[in-house]
């Protein structure tokens, strides 16, 4: 049972891998067409074009696609493009010199989202250059106004160096904050994370020799010996516990042997696990946290054995619980790309909660897992306070019918 | 040995035990019929101390194991049923109508369960109780395995742990094959040579004859017949 509930754990753990691979991809991928309409052909606009559109920012977004000025606002109008541009005769001679000659950029009137992203673009890019313009214009009257026209040119370039540096790499001015569907986690942390849970869980299906409720005539001959039902099903959980507590000991055995027998890997899966950060917990804290996610889960199985009261049921039960509420919770696709009705729903249930601690458990960022760990423990206790219920109802049932 | 007076009993809204009472001096085998569902079962569970009458006392020995407490609290409420279990353990052993053993678990180690003592175990297996059931042929066997009639003779030996007086016996004989019911009928023969007291509810012609009274269970009512009555003369009183 042990195995087809570790086979089960493989195949759900390539699905896993086959979300990763999908949630991979880019999530905007715009695409944009651009007409530009080119008045003269010469060497010098088509190396400012191939410029701008090689530029990172611009490649990205858009495609630059040569169009005669008919050709492309009828293009305009079919929605074919997003934009038209408009480059003048002698454009960069008239930069070079100072003209400054304009260039033409027509949008279509109801414009949609990759012409709205397109005239972003370009507002943003006409603002820095008024901004860059402006300087050097103003550097040059201070010049002049002092009399230090010989250092025009070091200034300019200054100017250009300070703007390339810092205005152009927006990454040294703002903070970058990567935003994940994973939330703190990694990707690796975050199915490792689901992954344990979905085990502890699975696990449960291979219990039924220790966790099974019994059969009505030893119960009721346990209580004769004054061991009621409170006792029996505290009995069962703890049979659970210790299952669990074996297979998580298991695990590290083996995690230890990898330390051992090949050091580098096992640093390295550690690095990739744990972020490096895992001991940032206390082990006291560590260990409390475990605890009450094998707690839970194993009180999870006790209320199913007694909910169904035979193997078959039992397994059935864990099973569809485990996996779907491993998927609401985000364990197969992050919660944050699920529809919003099922991502409420999975927010709800244990085993966001026991992802959470797992998660925490990997990383050793314990922010926040005071509150998960209290739920999971009144989790635990209204499981058992079910199963406790159950059983007494359904022996008081039986014991009327006589 | 045992003395029920007003035993009374529901589940919701149904009275299953209206006011069961009867009286059983050592060595007397009482006998209860009645329909199925009409709370042999129920009477059997509240003798044994699994289950709580609403009223009624139970007394063995002259001590009682089930009684009222006294009124208390406010607006001068009846007590709560009180149960002496220990002595209930001490002095009956209770054969339900499903076994009680662990099928993963050998019957040696179901005994052990309920014989804290291995010497004292071993000893019955050899030359006591357990020996005269036939239990010590098939100990070593996974108790998944047994035949109904085995699992039966191991369900009487786990109630027959610590010898009590008073033995409570619900339908041991059904579904059972005719040898099986015999060597069972044999023991309690022998259980009450020994100045055993049995209770059971059947509806076997064979533990039907080991019995000093009978009693038939209607409607909740317990009512004491003539205990030489067979057929379809017994089974129209239902």
């Amino acid at each position: 049972m042990l195995l087809q509930a570790i086979l089960l754990m493989v195949i759900i753990g390539m699905i896993a891998f086959c979300g990763v691979k999908g949630m991979q991809k880019d999530p905007l991928a715009v695409g944009a067409d651009i007409g530009v309409v080119v008045q003269e052909d010469n060497v010098m606009t088509r190396l400012a074009l191939g410029y701008v559109e090689n530029m990172e920012s611009v490649s990205e977004l858009c495609r630059f696609v040569q169009v005669s000025e008919t050709e492309g606002r009828r293009m305009l109008e079919q929605g074919d493009i997003v934009a038209l541009v408009v480059m003048p005769e002698q454009l960069v001679e008239g930069v070079m010199d100072g003209r400054n000659p304009s260039v033409d950029i027509i949008f279509p009137k109801n414009a949609q989202l990759e012409a709205m992203l397109f005239r972003e673009l370009t507002e943003s890019g006409a603002g820095f250059l008024r901004v860059a313009q402006a300087q050097i214009y103003g550097a040059a009257d201070t010049a002049v106004e002092f009399g230090l026209t010989d250092e025009l040119s070091v200034m300019e370039a200054e100017i250009d160096s300070y703007n390339l540096a810092f205005a152009l790499d927006r990454l040294s001015i703002y903070d970058e904050e990567t935003v994940s569907p994973t939330g703190r986690l990694s990707v690796v942390q975050h199915y490792v994370s689901s992954g344990i849970v979905l085990f502890l869980l699975l696990a449960g299906m291979a219990a039924y020799p220790v966790m099974q409720p019994g059969r009505a005539a030893l119960r009721k001959q346990l209580a004769r010996a004054g061991i009621g039902e409170p006792w029996q099903n505290i009995c069962r959980w703890l049979c659970g516990l210790l299952y669990l507590l074996c297979l998580a000991g298991v695990i590290c055995l083996l995690l230890w042997g990898l330390r051992l027998c090949a050091p580098e890997a096992a640093q390295r899966l550690s690095e990739l696990l744990t972020g490096g950060r895992h001991r940032a917990l206390a082990a006291g804290i560590r260990a409390g946290m475990l605890l009450a996610v094998l707690a839970a889960a194993s009180a999870f199985h006790t209320l199913a054995y007694s909910v169904s009261q035979n193997r078959t049921g039992g397994i059935l039960l864990i099973f569809l619980f485990s996996v779907t509420a491993v998927y609401l919770s985000g364990g197969f696709v992050p919660s944050a790309l699920l529809p919003v009705p099922f991502r409420t729903i999975g927010d709800a249930l244990p085993t966001a909660w026991l992802m959470r601690v797992c998660g925490s458990l990997l990383t050793g960022d314990g922010n926040g897992m005071g509150s998960c760990v209290v739920r999971l423990c009144l989790c635990t206790a209204t499981f058992y306070a079910t199963a406790c219920a159950l059983e007494y109802f359904r022996d008081r049932r039986r014991d009327g019918a006589d | 040995m045992i003395t029920v007076t007003g035993i009374s009993s529901s589940y919701g809204k149904r009275q299953i035990l209206k006011g069961a009472s009867f009286t059983a001096g050592k060595g007397e085998c009482i006998g209860i019929v009645g329909a199925n569902g009409c709370g042999k079962s129920t009477f059997l569970s509240i003798l044994a101390g699994v289950l709580r009458p609403d009223a009624g006392t139970v007394l063995y020995g002259g001590r009682a194991a089930w009684r009222r407490s006294a009124a208390g609290g406010r607006g001068n409420r009846s007590g709560r049923m009180r149960c002496d279990r220990e002595l209930i353990r001490r002095m009956t052993g209770y054969v339900p109508q499903e076994n009680p053993l662990m099928p993963e678990l050998s019957v040696y180690d179901n005994l052990r369960l309920w014989y804290p003592d291995k010497e004292e175990l071993l000893h019955e297996l050899k030359d006591g109780f357990l020996g005269v059931l036939g239990i010590g042929e098939f100990v070593t066997e996974r108790a998944g395995k047994l035949s109904g009639g085995m699992k039966k003779r191991v369900s009487i030996g786990i109630a027959m742990a610590g010898m009590p007086p008073v033995l409570l016996m619900d339908e041991p004989g059904a579904a059972l094959d005719l040898v099986c019911k015999e060597d069972i009928r044999k023991y309690l023969q022998l259980y009450l040579a020994r100045h055993g007291t049995v209770v059971i509810a059947t509806h076997e012609e064979g533990e039907l004859s080991l019995c000093d009274k009978l009693y038939v269970m209607k409607n909740g009512v317990l009512s004491q017949i003539d205990r030489n009555l067979r057929g379809e003369a017994l089974t129209g009183l239902f």
